[in-house]
């Protein structure tokens, strides 16, 4: 099981990493994508693919994705028409915030959940709590 | 059903990176495990359900088994989450 990170910003993607690596553990494949080519905030459909390539290398169940911002759906799209089907077919890509949801992923990737299991629980992230209650 | 009743103790609660260890650790057991605080419980094998009780220091949680190896459950538990916690009894 494996995820990608994609981000407007690269030093979004490299600090999550490692927070995710920390809190998981390390046998969790991470792969990133953040910022442009020339190292400007914004987002690259190459770099993304070449993130992709990457996880689904190292992870033969599959990939889930989560992304910061909506317009990085766009350049992930680009990417993903360049994937070869069977390829594609192994990659989920996640509504989930972006931070919250790494880190529950990876988790639920790091005690062998499958695939569906680690797409819901990223999914969950959007109704976490985070604020003590009394 | 074993029970044990632990206080938290590290200042900063039970946070994000002792709340994985405790789930990785949890998923390896068969028994369904919960943890309670207060008058809310979660799931000890999912880390949403536990940090969603966001637990705050000096209080106290409840760890409950039940399943066939329950007892080996709660022992190798309470020793993950030992530099965190006291126990109360």
């Amino acid at each position: 099981m494996g995820l990608v990170l994609i981000s407007h910003s690269g030093a979004v993607v490299e600090g999550l990493r490692d927070m995710v690596s920390q809190v998981a553990g390390d046998d969790v494949m991470v792969g990133i994508a953040g910022g442009t080519e020339d190292g400007r905030l914004g987002t690259s459909a190459p770099r993304i693919e070449a993130a992709l390539r990457l996880a689904l290398e190292a992870s033969t169940d599959g990939v889930v994705v989560l992304f910061d911002l909506g317009s990085a759906a766009l350049s992930l799209e680009l990417a993903l028409e360049d994937l070869e089907p069977s390829a594609r077919d192994r990659v989920r890509i996640s509504e989930a915030p972006l931070v919250e949801g790494a880190i529950l992923a990876a988790v639920q990737a790091s005690i062998g959940a499958g695939l569906d299991e680690v797409e819901a629980t990223a999914a969950s992230a959007s109704t976490m709590t985070k604020i003590p209650r009394a | 059903m074993p029970e044990l009743t632990l206080m938290v103790a590290d200042p900063s609660g039970l946070h994000a990176r002792p709340a994985a260890r405790f789930v990785q650790a949890a998923a390896r057991f068969e028994s369904r495990i919960v943890i309670r605080y207060g008058d809310r419980e979660a799931d000890a094998k999912s880390l949403i359900a536990l940090l969603g009780l966001t637990i705050r220091p000096s209080s106290e949680i409840t760890l409950s088994a039940v399943g066939p190896d329950a007892d080996a459950a709660l022992s190798t538990l309470s020793a993950e989450l030992s530099p965190y916690v006291g126990q109360v009894g």
